[in-house]
């Protein structure tokens, strides 16, 4: 039994659904309806959307497995660090928390935790100082911005 | 002999000073990019388009940059086939058979240098293909009406999966899902469609966050998943001692390799793994049993390189001409011109002379900068394929994130990126390709715009759409390429493992 594409194939048809319904409530464009109206070709895409992924349920590809037990765990962590790296990047400032960000995801990607995380802070360093000074663009200093020079 | 004109003011843009220096730049970025392991030259496009906007390019000088880049990733890929057996990208993994062979018995610098050169006459080829072709096609595609565009855009889906392609329904599933976040925002009648008032939406979902995100984070999660966290044994490199008749004997595969693989740029769903793959199984036929194929044949070595770069070149004459790419590169490319307002497409060529042809002309000097990078400079790129991918990925991903924080400054983008990342690592694992979601994000708006216009014309009949021969071949080839690959799929990629295996049990 393969589940993979039979469950992707009715999310897809679900949305396919969804979408359609959602394309036939726009409110009429300003000066009347016309032959291809905003819905028309959302439509179009629902039913297309719609049929391939019927295909998909009726004649799904042999499944890949899925990583579970420690590698899923891993991947959930690397994507915590990316939203949480997007959250601190104002507040921290882009120098601390890329240090943070790219040592940690170096370590957890088989680096030794020293040299991971001084990976991140010399990139992080590094493309501060190229993006204020070569390039001439402002990345936040955050906490660091004592630092900030004039 | 317009065209000659044109490429000479094409010649004027490109070998402006800043410009070469940016060409210069690109190719050593993209030889860099097609070397590292984990990072193809779509992606490295991607990564790098952010950052071209926030530069402040010029126009000519973002897209002059970015095709080196491209140009680069394709010289770039040999690399770690040859030294590693491992193909940078997969029109890459015909150079595997013979070059990995080369370098087993010492002679890897040769190896590398072949295929330089080879690289370099197939792109030549290539171009000069590109400058003949492209202005005819141009000028023919002139002719086509909304309705022929609409099917056109079919077709460049239909076909996006390639001849060898697996499913071509979940190239349907792709494609549909790209064409409907295409459709979020406010369409051209001032109606909001899908945007639940959320203000961010307003203006679309902007493309370049998506392809960064679907791109280079999901090759991230992929990299975690593999634990292909260290670096890779590779060969040593001996010195370079390369005499002219090596170099001679090559240039007849190299041109073979280069017509064939421009042939199968060109052609609509055909692409450069199979340019490369015909490009060598050719080289087997003529060469004959005179070859020794597998077991390290220098020839074996030209002729899919010279293919693979042909038809990397190949792929720019729909991509400039029509505004329809076909290939995941190309796509990105697109995405650059959209994003520098210039329409592709016929038009461009007329309205942008200077842009086009100061390309095109960057195509030929990106050729000969990458020609002088790599042979005496193979040592820089050869030392960087051992830094590993858990220090090479982490960094990659912070210049994505800073690539697309610096475009508009908002932390929102960033989390839709990420949205995206795992969004592109889920469909990567169900073997969705991610190509048709980039171009239906791209050619959506084009799509419906084209729509419109036919249905304005023939007043709401929907005939239109099929109502000329034009329209009517697009349509029969949008339909074989679905369907083909079911057919005659199976047999062609049997046909190209085949060689592949024995190569790898004659290397053994």
């Amino acid at each position: 039994m393969v589940f993979n594409d039979r469950i992707f194939g009715i999310l897809m048809i679900v949305l396919a659904v969804a979408y359609g319904w959602g394309a036939t409530q726009f409110p009429e464009p300003f000066g009347g309806s016309e032959a291809v109206g905003p819905e028309t070709f959302p439509l179009l895409l629902a039913v297309v959307l719609g049929l391939s992924s019927l295909y998909m349920v009726v004649r799904p590809d042999p499944d890949n497995a899925w990583p579970w037990s420690r590698t899923g765990i891993e991947l959930i962590v690397a994507v915590v660090v990316l939203v949480l790296y997007a959250m601190l990047l104002q507040p921290l400032g882009f120098i601390i928390s890329t240090a943070l960000a790219v040592g940690t995801l170096c370590w957890r990607m088989g680096s030794r935790p020293v040299k991971a995380y001084i990976t991140g802070a010399v990139s992080g360093v590094v493309v501060y100082l190229v993006f204020s000074f070569a390039l001439d663009l402002a990345l936040p200093l955050g906490i660091l911005s004592f630092l900030e020079v004039g | 002999m317009e065209t000659l004109g044109f490429l000479m003011d094409g010649f004027g843009v490109a070998l402006q000073p800043h410009n070469l220096m940016f060409a210069l730049i690109g190719a050593f970025l993209g030889t860099l990019i097609g070397a590292l392991p984990g990072l193809g030259p779509a992606n490295g496009v991607a990564i790098l388009i952010p950052l071209a906007f926030t530069l402040g390019l010029a126009p000519e000088t973002a897209l002059i940059m970015l095709t080196s880049v491209y140009a680069g990733a394709m010289y770039g890929g040999r690399i770690s086939s040859i030294l590693l057996n491992i193909p940078g990208d997969e029109p890459a993994m015909m150079t595997c058979l013979d070059g990995y062979p080369m370098a087993q018995q010492g002679k890897a610098s040769e190896a590398l240098a072949i295929s330089a050169v080879a690289s370099f006459i197939g792109s030549l080829v290539a171009t000069i293909g590109l400058i003949i072709l492209a202005p005819l096609l141009a000028k023919f595609a002139l002719t086509f009406g909304p309705a022929e565009y609409f099917a056109l855009f079919l077709l460049a889906f239909a076909t996006l999966g390639g001849i060898t392609g697996k499913n071509p329904m979940k190239t349907v599933v792709a494609a549909a899902i790209g064409l409907m976040i295409a459709t979020v925002g406010i369409d051209s009648t001032g109606v909001q469609r899908f945007t639940f008032g959320t203000l961010e939406l307003y203006e679309g979902v902007d493309f370049i966050i998506a392809i960064v995100g679907l791109f280079a984070i999901s090759e991230l999660l992929f990299f975690i998943e593999e634990k292909a966290g260290g670096g890779k044994e590779k060969m040593a490199v001996n010195k370079l001692s390369l005499k002219w008749k090596d170099i001679r004997e090559i240039l007849p595969s190299s041109f073979r390799g280069g017509v064939l693989g421009f042939i199968a740029g060109v052609l609509p769903g055909a692409g450069a793994s199979l340019g490369s793959f015909i490009g060598y199984t050719l080289e087997k036929k003529v060469v004959g049993k005179k070859g020794y194929f597998g077991k390290g044949d220098p020839r074996g070595v030209a002729g899919p390189e010279a293919g693979n770069n042909g038809a990397s070149s190949g792929a720019l004459v729909p991509m400039l001409t029509l505004g329809v790419p076909g290939s995941g590169t190309t796509a990105v490319l697109l995405a650059l011109l959209i994003s520098l307002n210039i329409t592709p497409g016929p038009l461009m060529f007329t309205q942008n002379a200077d842009i086009v042809w100061g390309v095109i002309a960057a195509l030929l000097v990106g050729n000969f900068l990458l020609l002088i990078l790599n042979i005496p400079m193979v040592g820089i790129f050869v030392k960087l394929l051992s830094v590993p991918p858990m220090y090479l990925l982490p960094i990659v991903t912070m210049i994505a994130f800073v690539g697309i924080y610096s475009i508009s400054n908002t932390v929102f983008d960033l989390y839709f990126m990420v949205i995206f990342g795992v969004a592109g690592y889920l469909l990567r694992k169900l073997e969705i390709p991610l190509v048709p979601i980039i171009l239906g994000l791209l050619l959506g708006p084009e799509m419906e715009k084209n729509l419109r216009h036919a249905m304005d014309i023939s007043d709401g009949d929907w005939t239109i759409l099929w109502n000329s021969g034009l329209a009517i071949g697009l349509w029969v080839f949008a339909g074989l390429g679905l369907i083909l690959p079911y057919i005659i799929g199976p047999i062609l990629r049997r046909r190209m493992r085949n060689p592949i295996e024995e190569g790898a049990s004659g290397s053994d």
